[in-house]
């Protein structure tokens, strides 16, 4: 999950490594670390003042409730099924856990582009690199949970701003 | 970038690979030293807050290890 966030957040899965060693396998440890340190080596130097807003936008997604609570229901949706009674394949939950992932993260990201001074659509678009009617379309979903708020027209534009 | 020295913070659960590691160095084998590790009482433990938290403070990779 975090590995797929790193991906949207153009920092790149290859940066995270996961590997399972146990106290008695010395050996192994140092190939895990090797391997690592070569692959992040290849991956180059992370610019973390150009990722700062996407890193912020991506502490934020795995900081945020609805992300924390489908998480943590993963066993128990899956394998015994959620409060009606259904039981989730696994592929239906990630496939629902991703696209809720990547819903956080680019609302997260517009309303770090608003809050740095972006005021319109186009703003937030050339800031962020999503579409424009990505961004409409999650901007709405921002006014209704009071993140963002629409303030008026700006040579015939509709401007935004941050609560 | 032949000679780019990444910096990872690794972070290896107490029982399993933090002891693994301990033994590599008891054992003398040699690996690189880009590791800066945190010891955590178990991987469970781990964040992806405290993940995204690394990269924001300026590492270039991170090593989950249990």
């Amino acid at each position: 999950m975090t590995q797929k966030l790193l991906e949207m957040a153009g920092i790149g899965k290859d940066r995270l490594h996961l590997a399972w060693v146990s106290s008695a396998e010395a050996q192994r440890f140092v190939d895990v670390a090797t391997n690592t340190i070569n692959t992040v080596k290849q991956q180059g130097k992370l610019d973390s003042k150009a990722a700062a807003m996407r890193l912020e936008a991506a502490e934020m997604t795995v900081s945020s409730e609805t992300i924390r609570w489908l998480v943590g229901k993963e066993v128990k949706i899956t394998a015994k099924g959620d409060v009606y009674g259904r039981k989730w394949d696994v592929d239906k939950y990630e496939s629902i856990l991703y696209m809720e992932l990547e819903r956080e993260y680019q609302k997260n990201l517009i309303f770090l582009a608003i809050k740095e001074g972006c005021k319109s659509v186009r703003d937030v678009s050339d800031k962020t690199e999503l579409e424009l009617l990505r961004i409409s379309y999650l901007l709405a979903d921002l006014e209704k949970t009071n993140r963002v708020e629409f303030t008026g027209m700006e040579n015939s534009k509709p401007v935004f701003a941050v609560i | 970038m032949a000679d780019f020295e990444p910096k990872i913070v690794a972070f290896l659960c107490n029982w399993c690979a933090y002891a693994g590691a301990d033994l590599a160095g008891v054992s003398r084998l040699q690996y690189p030293s880009n590791l800066r590790t945190v010891r955590v009482m178990c991987s469970g433990r781990v964040d992806p807050v405290f993940i995204v938290k690394a990269f924001k403070q300026g590492c270039d990779g991170v090593l989950v290890s249990g």
